[in-house]
């Protein structure tokens, strides 16, 4: 559907180098990076506001890399929305119609259909500066879409918004997905929207792609450190693998652990908080590495408390609230940790 | 007023500063009333309808504005192009449009009549019966080239102050560069436009120096409020200098009320 080769770009402080992505029809694309890291460039890249230094953008075949914004049909969204402030909510949607010479009572009959199909219909004749965050990014969308473009490009678009109306927003995106079928680039610092509304995601760090697969597949098997740190796996290790059973153990500062990736010598070992047991004695189960420690700190995070182990390692653990409530646990408590070998993840 | 009053004992800088604040805007208040009630109101009404005042009115208003459309004209473009291009020399060229709020007004209009009275450049404008020296002509002129430096530099931090982001959106949605600049961009930066365009009409009503220089100051062809005040005041005729006087401080005020306004708005999007 939309392929990008080697992308660079060079504004001094934001740049792309090499960039290569591609998007299937309908997908639902996550690009996740650090702040700097060369996302929203790339988004503009690809919509034609800036001419690459080198590299191609090819759109259903055709290549658009040398075409002008208004020619490739592609719509942005910025985290702030960028509505007209002059023009009224009806009048923002309008704009592409109106640029696009499609007769007024056409495009007012589209922008009905539109607005009715975002839910914003009654905000019309309202003008942006009179709209909370959640109105003027689902008109902003709703501007986007009335040119029914083959990509929509989301830079951001949650990230100023309170918990509850971005919740509330993610829903719409997914609903809008899956009813439209239309292809999406969405920019993010959240894991959490990665997981929710991508098929498929980047990482960028430095203006370079990372790492792309499936979210489930990237979280799980972070390719290099940054990723792994960026992705918040909390326990990253550097050890020694050798072979042994068909099993990789990994020596770490003394401490084993067992893992089912096949690779030997130097490595670094990953592992999800959430993916190991907490237990005040040692459980009866068919995972291979069981760790004894104490409780070094305690952070609550309310639903999720994650503890920070003494184990030879020092582990971090992810538990409910109820586990952790039940279990008693202090600063000091003894514990053991478990976790299968299969979720030691060695790069 | 009272938390105000309260909060001033304690602190013997804001006394002070306050004092002076006050005593300023008392002086200045009363330079002004004493202009305007030097003569009598009577005085002052019979002034006003004389032909000589009454063509001074005419002159300065018909040339301030034509000044203050062609600083328009001019200001827009450039305004835009340095508030949102890099290239090499732009601070110079920044500099050099900025230039003529720094030059003292009689020197621009040295300048002005040195260009326009004796290069080739200026002889074949003239020739072509656009002559600006001594004439209205050099009025708007004189008018343009020292106020213009306000409307650009409003302008240059009005487009400054708008995302480009905007036009992006407008181009991605099939709007052209020059489109979306018209339809997004000039339409955003209207408070500054307007705040521009009073202060520059503003300071085109009262400009004095430069025109005297390039336009001269030659009774009822080339005679704008200010110089019919000078002209006046140098032989005598006091009440009709006054009147000059009362009509520049009204449109002063009423233009600094005006301008307050928008500027306020003006960096609002």
């Amino acid at each position: 559907m939309i392929r990008v080769d080697c992308l660079s770009k060079d504004l001094g402080e934001f740049f792309l180098k090499d960039v290569s992505l591609q998007i299937e029809k309908g997908e639902y694309f996550m690009v996740l990076g650090p702040t700097g890291a060369g996302k929203t460039i790339l988004l503009e890249t690809i919509a034609g506001i800036y001419t690459p230094d080198q590299g191609s953008i090819i759109l259903k075949g055709v290549d658009i890399t040398a075409l002008p914004p208004r020619q490739r049909n592609i719509g942005m969204v910025y985290q702030d929305y960028m509505l007209f402030p002059h023009l009224n909510v009806e009048e923002n949607i309008q704009f592409g119609l109106r640029t696009r010479k499609v007769p007024r009572a056409k495009a007012r009959q589209e922008v009905a259909e539109l607005t009715e199909f975002l839910r914003i219909d009654h905000l019309r004749h309202r003008y942006p500066g009179t709209l909370s965050g959640g109105e003027q990014q689902r008109v902003a969308i709703a501007r986007a879409l009335i040119v029914k473009p083959e990509v929509l490009l989301l830079d951001e678009p949650l990230s100023a918004l309170d918990a509850e109306t971005k919740g509330k927003l993610r829903e719409e995106l997914q609903r809008l997905h899956s009813s439209t079928d239309i292809t999406i680039l969405h920019v993010s610092h959240s894991f959490e929207e990665a997981f929710l509304l991508g098929n498929q995601m980047a990482i960028m760090n430095s203006g370079k792609v990372i790492q792309t697969g499936e979210p489930v597949e990237v979280f799980s098997r972070p390719n290099c450190g940054f990723v792994a740190r960026f992705l918040g796996i909390g326990n990253l290790f550097r050890g020694m693998s050798t072979m042994k059973d068909g099993l990789a153990m990994v020596d770490i500062e003394g401490q084993k652990i067992l893992s089912v990736a096949a690779k030997e010598g130097q490595v670094h070992a990953s592992v999800r908080p959430e993916h190991i047991l907490v237990s005040r004695k040692p459980l009866d189960s068919s995972a291979q590495n069981c760790l004894k420690g104490h409780v070094r700190k305690i952070m609550d995070g309310g639903a999720v408390v994650r503890i920070s182990v003494d184990a030879g390692l020092r582990m971090v653990a992810a538990l409910t609230r109820c586990s952790f409530d039940d279990m008693k646990l202090r600063q000091g408590s003894s514990v053991y940790l478990t976790f299968k070998a299969a979720d030691v993840h060695l790069f | 007023m009272f938390p105000v009053f309260t909060r001033i004992k304690k602190s013997k800088l804001k006394v002070i500063t306050l004092c002076c604040a006050l005593v300023l805007g008392v002086f200045i208040l009363l330079l002004l009333l004493s202009v305007a009630t030097h003569t009598t109101l009577s005085a002052l009404i019979e002034s006003l309808g004389s032909s000589e005042i009454q063509f001074a009115i005419r002159m300065s208003l018909i040339t301030s504005i034509i000044s203050t459309i062609m600083c328009i004209v001019v200001s827009v473009p450039a305004a835009y192009a340095l508030a949102r291009y890099r290239f090499f020399g732009m601070s110079l060229l920044n500099m050099i449009l900025d230039a003529p709020l720094a030059l003292p007004p009689l020197v621009a209009g040295v300048g002005l009549l040195i260009f326009f009275g004796t290069t080739s450049f200026g002889k074949g404008l003239a020739e072509l019966g656009l002559a600006f020296v001594f004439t209205p002509a050099g009025i708007v002129m004189a008018q343009f080239f020292v106020n213009m430096p306000f409307m650009f530099r409003i302008l240059r931090s009005t487009f400054q102050g708008i995302n480009p982001r905007y036009e992006y959106v407008a181009q991605t949605l099939g709007a052209t560069d020059v489109q979306a600049f018209w339809r997004i961009t000039l339409p955003m930066a209207k408070n500054g436009l307007a705040a521009g365009a009073i202060i520059t009409w503003c300071k085109g009503i009262g400009e004095f120096g430069a025109a005297l220089m390039v336009a001269g100051a030659t009774r009822m062809k080339t005679e704008t409020l200010p110089i019919s005040l000078y002209l006046n005041m140098s032989c005598g005729d006091l009440p009709l200098a006054i009147a000059a006087g009362t009509i520049l401080i009204v449109i002063s005020l009423i233009s600094l009320l005006l301008f307050e306004k928008f500027s306020g708005f003006a960096r609002v999007f």
